[in-house]
């Protein structure tokens, strides 16, 4: 396992510019305008202050509910380019020749960077995005405090808000990660083989199947398939919203404990172990071709 | 190299190793055995199946035949193998991406056999520094950086392919003397291909020829010498009873008959001119010839 651990830690060392410093360099720049924002008048520390007092607590749920989405957009986005050129980055420069030289197996190899896919990779952008929504609400406070309305029960209202939105994040990033494992694998293994080429494959794959099919069996239209309906409920995460319709509708205050508890019963488990035992098997070819494949 | 032992069981083993890509076959059924504590050099034209040969020991690649590595079939089971095999086949194949430390750190983990002190060890008197990144280094210093991770996994079989490509001689002569002093014992085996073979000759214990896929000469160096006698005359006449010997190879040299015999008693030709072992080079030249240098496209 030491060794295992290992490979997913260089996983991280050789990425950490788009999963680490590309993220924080942005929270830097956002933050530093920012602080220069308010310095400059551009933003009224009285309006944002004063905000709070029509909508308190909605400002951070939706405050951090909006950032949490636009970094797992950029998550998203990472993920997917990782996964189409991370999985055949040994064979830059000659690498494949060093790394073949090394007692571990093109599985594990191939293993360690899904596993990094799946872990410290996007934990890594989970912890800036915490750091980035941590001083939104910094931001969000002082701006209430210049207003005259920073207390004490302010405070442990936003920080209950913080940690409730966090676990949601978690749970979501968690999920959203499982869910998406097959497609992962697919491109990673696709990215092996192909390198970067798995970008516009990936994007093409579908598409070739779900004509297949229509080719095949028949069908209205190319895109009106089971394997176009199937991949088409496989993209989307399946995200309960009873309890969000209900807080939107002001029925009820947002409640972390009960969205999640209803989102991660509503998830569809069996189509998650289907995509883990998949991702395995494509993993596992992919791995096969790499060692047969010539290293130089 | 005579100290060097000789185990019973060979470190590596082939048999009727064949290998082909596509139509074209580069190995035509190659024996061979490699004993412990030996220093094998592995010359050849370009294109004659040396890499090949030395990616199917190293499980780089499928082959047909058998070849067995301490015991071990290379192609099913490189990773665990790599426990006991290092190998460079390209100096410039270290991860760019990772600084000296990293690179160590990381070794430490992945490979049980790597010791951290040795290979800080092997670096000092370098300019390489644990913090610097290996894009950053040159050359020649990648090379040094390279052969200490090599020299620092307590390996049983050490293979080289082309480890000086492109360096000075300053880093060539540097890079086997460390290579040679710091790392070579009875245990281990050393395997290395390079066209500068006049540059590893000394070190030398065993000497491979491959041409065209064919090993067309495998053996030990003490029998080279007494083996191949260079013969070198002044006279045509003297020329010509040398050529009563059947020389396997002959070329002129400024005015002068190089002739180079294989198996001929040296009294029988040292009244003809100077004799002398021919060197590894002379000797490659003279067996290697063949009617093109690409006898594949000239047909």
């Amino acid at each position: 396992m030491k060794a295992f651990f290992a490979l997913i830690h260089r996983e991280f060392i050789e990425h950490r510019g788009a999963f680490l410093i590309a993220p924080l360099v942005l929270v830097g720049v956002v933050f530093t305008l920012t602080l220069l924002a308010f310095s400059v008048d551009r933003l009224d520390t009285r309006f944002s202050g004063q905000l709070m007092t029509v909508v308190p607590t909605w400002v951070f749920e939706a405050g951090f509910a909006g950032l949490s989405g636009a970094w797992l957009a950029y998550l998203g986005f990472v993920l997917f380019f990782y996964c189409a050129d991370g999985f055949a980055a040994d064979k830059r420069n000659n690498a494949m020749l060093f790394w073949k030289s090394m007692p571990v197996s093109d599985f594990k190899v191939l293993l360690s960077k899904l596993t990094a896919a799946l872990t410290i990779l996007p934990g890594a952008v989970f912890a800036v995005a915490l750091i980035s929504i941590l001083l939104m609400f910094g931001v969000a406070y002082v701006t209430a405090m210049i207003a005259g309305l920073g207390n004490a029960s302010l405070f442990g209202a936003i920080a209950g808000i913080y940690g409730q939105m966090a676990l949601v994040l978690l749970v979501v990033l968690v999920c959203g990660l499982l869910w998406y494992l097959p497609y992962m694998a697919l491109v990673g293994a696709m990215g092996s083989v192909v390198g970067r080429w798995a970008i516009p494959l990936s994007l093409l794959l579908p598409t070739v199947v779900s004509a297949l099919e229509w080719v095949t069996l028949g069908g209205l239209h190319p895109f009106a398939t089971r394997t176009w309906a199937y991949l088409d409920y496989r993209s989307q995460l399946p995200v309960s919203t009873n309890h969000l319709d209900r807080v939107f509708e002001g029925q009820e205050p947002f409640n972390a404990t009960l969205f999640v508890t209803d989102f991660l019963q509503k998830f569809d488990w069996l189509q998650v172990g289907i995509g883990a035992v998949f991702a395995l098997a494509v993993l596992y070819i992919a791995s096969e071709y790499r060692r047969r494949a010539p290293a130089n | 190299m005579s100290e060097l032992s000789v185990s019973a069981e060979p470190i590596v083993s082939a048999r009727g190793l064949t290998k082909s890509f596509g139509r074209k076959q580069i190995l035509h059924g190659l024996d061979f055995d490699i004993p412990a504590g030996r220093i094998y050099g592995l010359v050849g034209h370009n294109g004659a199946g040396k890499t090949t040969t030395l990616n199917a020991m190293l499980g780089l690649t499928s082959y047909q035949g058998t070849i067995r590595v301490l015991g071990e079939d290379p192609f099913a089971h490189r990773a665990k193998l790599m426990e006991n095999v290092a190998f460079i086949s390209d100096v410039a194949s270290l991860p760019r991406f990772l600084r000296v430390r990293e690179l160590f750190a990381l070794l430490t983990n992945i490979h049980p056999n790597f010791s951290q002190d040795k290979a800080r060890q092997f670096l000092e008197g370098t300019d390489i520094r644990p913090e610097m990144k290996i894009r950053t280094l040159s050359k020649g210093m990648i090379a040094q950086l390279h052969l200490a991770v090599v020299m620092a996994i307590d390996a049983k079989l050490l293979v080289l392919d082309e480890p000086t490509l492109g360096l000075d001689i300053t880093y060539r002569k540097r890079f086997y003397r460390r290579l040679l002093e710091d790392y070579m014992t009875e245990e281990r085996t050393l395997i290395i291909t390079t066209h500068q073979v006049d540059e590893i000759e000394f070190m030398l214990s065993d000497i491979m020829f491959i041409r065209d896929g064919e090993m067309i000469l495998h053996m030990q160096m003490e029998t080279v010498s007494e083996k191949f006698t260079q013969l070198v005359v002044d006279s045509a006449e003297a020329q010509a009873q040398a050529r009563d010997h059947g020389p396997v190879y002959e070329e002129t040299r400024f005015g002068q008959t190089v002739l180079i015999f294989d198996g001929v008693e040296r009294e029988k030709l040292e009244p003809l001119g100077r004799i002398s072992t021919p060197t590894i080079s002379d000797l490659f030249v003279a067996l290697m010839q063949r009617p093109t240098a690409n006898p594949e496209t000239a047909r």
